[in-house]
């Protein structure tokens, strides 16, 4: 479904490489996958599914109100957005990677909050476009998430030259809010999530 | 680890709640009226008597209203400026009427009688070029300061109505200016920012000059605020009977540092900072008076405490309640904290310390502040509440008077909390905790 086909460049993933629910939970293929990437990913799945599946933690009574959400489907989320440069999907151009996407639990018992951490890794080091990919993908989810979910976008550590000033304006919440109010801004981001249904 | 008993206890949301984020709640200074900046472009004027909404000013700001401040010691009328992202500031008046009789009709329902009086439109103040953070009225009511995203801080003096000029454009910091806040008894302006620091401006002979720069937060600083005028009345500082020598010093120098300052930051603390008294503070009366302007007005704020850890997330907002002293503090993860001040015990022997302290004294004491070694004070968290706009963050917490019917004592006080969600909530204390 969130398939992208137009790929024909060889530095960019195939489509078939692209983390997906479907290759997850078919448990078949991961014996025969030599990839590794893949080899990478499941350790991850396992370990993230454990407190949901552990019958302990589902007796706790917020269980039934909170839905479940996982790394891939926050992947699933954000890789279909477009780049604002290339006809391309996040995803496809590498930009947003499964296991750069952690989702970290409520820091004590009595705080229903969770905080979903994206990395994004800028296609060139100088990627003047890089806050725009972040705000693009901090909107995107702050749009399809759950309100108990704190999103922090940043820049993958080193793989961009202005990363720390990046990561700062992307954390600021009043500098976001203020850019969604931004009638130009707003256009190049509903561009961009437009590929999102 | 955990907290006791809930010391903390949700009074009522006020009604009906903006269906969009809130952002700021001004508390006015003398009226049980509260002023919601609201991201709908519209300010809700709420009634803290009946908790319901009274105004909506609406059809002003072509963004969101970022901030809002009542002009205090204003006669026979209500003075509001809004600042919003549209880069302008707002004033907005309403002739008072009869506010008694107006309050009366409101609780028996009647609700036709008051609607001919509303908030108009009175002037706009255009200069900021881009979004503004926020706004606030200088304790006399003669000057309001505003900042901006442009990095500058300006202040505006109204000489008469409507005829606001502006005394002075600060450009010292080097990224947004989240917050600026007024000493409250001397015309000293504080401002805080993206760029980290804290940076304060005094009047130099007709011209506005940074005096102070504080540097200690690691990232953003979202709100200041000073200490209020007459807490130390009923603070630590109020029973002085019995305490040591090295005590009766520290309130002393305290005195002579006057209100000190609250600021909280993305970083995830909250400092309190402090003036050093001036040393021969009368030299400066037999020098010459220098064309280079004199060092004499520069000042020196420095670090006097971190609170306790309570934040796991950007704290957006830090009050100081200016009737207990109690601090209190709001943020990202959607927790209120309040804290006090009290003696360090083992140099007090117990001398202040009531049974409000009781309770806490376990869970926090491993959450001690780390305040500089000699500080004969600590503060200590004595109540929060997780989850208090639901999953949503707090954007903006503040004190205010109890108003409505179920005021326990004179003088008690409600926090104000305003939320993402768009809802403003209003929160009693356990009377351990904030009965004088």
């Amino acid at each position: 479904m969130d398939l992208d086909k137009d790929n024909a460049n060889p530095t960019i993933l195939n489509p078939s490489d692209l983390p997906s629910r479907r290759r997850e939970s078919n448990t078949g293929k991961r014996d025969d996958g030599g990839s590794g990437l893949f080899d990478n990913l499941i350790p991850r799945y396992n370990y993230l599914s454990d407190p949901f599946d552990d019958p302990v933690s589902a007796s706790d009574s917020n269980d039934d109100v909170v839905e479940n959400i996982d790394e891939q489907e926050i992947y699933d989320l954000i890789s279909t957005i477009a780049d604002p440069e290339h006809p391309l999907s996040l995803g496809s151009l590498a930009v947003v990677n499964l296991p750069d996407i952690h989702i970290l639990p409520p820091i004590s018992p009595q705080s229903s909050v969770s905080t979903v951490v994206v990395e994004i890794t800028p296609t060139i080091t100088h990627c003047s476009l890089a806050t725009v990919i972040g705000l693009g993908v901090r909107v995107r989810l702050e749009q399809a998430l759950p309100p108990r979910f704190r999103i922090d976008v940043r820049i993958k550590k080193g793989t961009h030259s202005t990363d720390e000033a990046v990561n700062k304006q992307l954390g600021d919440k009043e500098r976001v809010a203020a850019a969604l109010e931004n009638g130009t801004l707003m256009g190049v981001l509903r561009k961009m999530l437009s590929t999102c249904e | 680890m955990s907290t006791p008993t809930p010391m903390i206890t949700r009074l009522s949301t006020l009604s009906p709640p903006s269906n969009s984020r809130t952002w700021q709640t001004a508390p006015h200074p003398t009226q049980p009226i509260v002023a919601t900046a609201c991201s709908d472009r519209s300010v809700r004027i709420y009634s803290l008597t009946s908790f319901t909404l009274l105004h909506a000013i609406t059809g002003g700001h072509k963004r969101s209203v970022r901030s809002c401040s009542w002009k205090p010691h204003t006669q026979g009328q209500n003075v509001l400026a809004t600042g919003s992202f549209d880069s302008s500031a707002g004033i907005w008046r309403k002739d008072d009427g009869d506010r008694l009789e107006h309050e009366v009709s409101r609780e028996i329902g009647d609700e036709e009688s008051e609607d001919a009086e509303e908030y108009q439109f009175s002037c706009i103040l255009d200069g900021h070029e881009s979004e503004i953070k926020s706004l606030t009225w200088s304790p006399s009511g003669q000057y309001l300061a505003t900042c901006s995203r442009d990095k500058s801080v300006w202040i505006w003096e109204e000489l008469e109505d409507d005829n606001f000029e502006t005394v002075a454009v600060l450009q010292e910091h080097d990224g947004d200016v989240k917050c600026v806040a007024w000493h409250p008894e001397e015309d000293l302006l504080v401002s805080s920012s993206y760029d980290d620091t804290v940076r304060f401006y005094r009047e130099d002979q007709d011209d506005w000059v940074q005096v102070a720069v504080v540097e200690g937060h690691g990232m953003t600083v979202w709100w200041v605020e000073f200490e209020g005028g007459k807490a130390d009345k009923h603070d630590f500082r109020a029973q002085r009977e019995g305490l040591q020598d090295t005590q009766l010093q520290h309130i002393e120098a305290l005195e002579r540092s006057g209100p000190r300052l609250a600021t909280c930051s993305d970083d995830c603390t909250v400092r309190i900072w402090r003036r050093k008294p001036r040393e021969g503070a009368n030299t400066q009366n037999s020098g010459m008076p220098s064309i280079i302007r004199s060092a004499a007005i520069d000042e020196d704020w420095y670090q006097e405490a971190i609170l306790p850890r309570a934040h796991d997330r950007a704290i957006y907002s830090v009050s100081w309640s200016r009737t207990t002293g109690l601090l209190v503090s709001a943020g990202s993860d959607g927790k209120i904290v309040v804290y006090k001040e009290r003696w360090r015990s083992q140099e007090s022997n117990g001398t202040t310390n009531g049974a409000a302290m009781e309770g806490v004294e376990g869970a926090d004491g491993a959450a001690a502040t780390e305040e500089t070694e000699t500080s004969p004070t600590e503060w200590v968290v004595v109540a929060e509440i997780f989850s208090a706009h639901d999953v949503f963050e707090i954007n903006h917490v503040t004190w205010a008077k109890r108003a409505d019917k179920g005021k326990r004592w004179d003088g008690e006080e409600v926090v104000i909390s305003t939320g993402d969600e768009g809802e403003v909530r209003v929160w009693t204390l356990d009377e351990a905790v904030s009965r004088l």
